[in-house]
């Protein structure tokens, strides 16, 4: 595997943390606001665009990679979103909660390498 | 939440929804990647020279619709618990892959998935308790 793949698997990561993330903050403002404010639009546009961005280096990624092989990369994103969440969105983490979603980073991690 | 969400508002089915799709997407995706892989070397690195294979574009229709569906579910869950529950996919994913694909699942491979399930029930317990509030 060369490094430019790791680069590029690494930046679609970072693009799909990002977007998730500010797709939840979008979504959340129409709760109280409805869909037509600009917090909505603002959030839900960049966050699809990052969401975008890391869907297309993903496919370019497919064309050199199996698919069982490449997907599971994503799992470290579980992590991630946790911890993000917790940290931006000021989401409670339980115990159970944060040891499940070590074990399904460790499981996806071993998918990966396997 | 004032009003308790059921039926096909339910925040859980649009997950159960939304997984499903990805893995159906995957499977057009990379069905139609291989198709195009010899297209333009220079720019494959981009992704975008997939777009010449119709399996991409029906790909694409799934995870659109399993884009709308999660956008819905995570209005109205925690994402760190939302998210970890989507990670079903990675069951879903390598699965679908041995079975229409006829890729190879190692042994060590199958372990990881066991491995998966067994953290998706550690966080299924949260996900009940955050049941009892909804």
């Amino acid at each position: 595997m060369s490094p430019l793949v790791l680069v590029l698997i690494f930046v679609s990561l970072v693009a799909f943390v990002a977007g998730q993330l500010l797709l939840k903050h979008g979504m959340e403002s129409t709760v109280t606001g409805g869909f037509r404010q600009r917090t909505f639009l603002v959030f839900i546009l960049t966050g699809t665009a990052a969401m975008a961005v890391s869907y297309f280096l993903n496919l370019g990624l497919l064309q050199r990679l199996d698919l069982s092989y490449l997907y599971p990369f994503q799992g470290l994103s579980v992590l991630f979103i946790a911890g993000a969440a917790a940290l931006l969105l000021h989401e409670k983490l339980t115990l159970p909660l944060i040891a499940g979603s070590v074990l399904i980073t460790a499981g996806v991690v071993l998918v990966s390498i396997s | 939440m004032a009003n308790r969400l059921s039926g096909f508002r339910n925040p859980w089915l649009q997950i159960g929804v939304s997984t499903v799709a990805v893995a159906i997407s995957e499977l057009f995706l990379k069905t139609g990647a291989d198709a195009t892989i010899s297209l333009s070397p220079e720019w494959s690195w981009t992704g975008l020279t997939t777009l010449a294979s119709p399996l991409v574009w029906l790909g694409i229709i799934f995870t659109i619709v399993s884009f709308i569906t999660w956008l819905y579910a995570i209005k109205h869950l925690p994402l760190s618990v939302a998210f970890p529950a989507s990670q079903a996919i990675h069951i879903l994913v390598p699965l679908s892959s041995w079975l229409v694909l006829g890729e190879q699942i190692s042994a060590l491979r199958w372990c990881g998935i066991a491995l998966v399930l067994c953290g998706l029930a550690l966080v299924a317990r949260p996900v009940a308790e955050l049941e009892e509030k909804l």
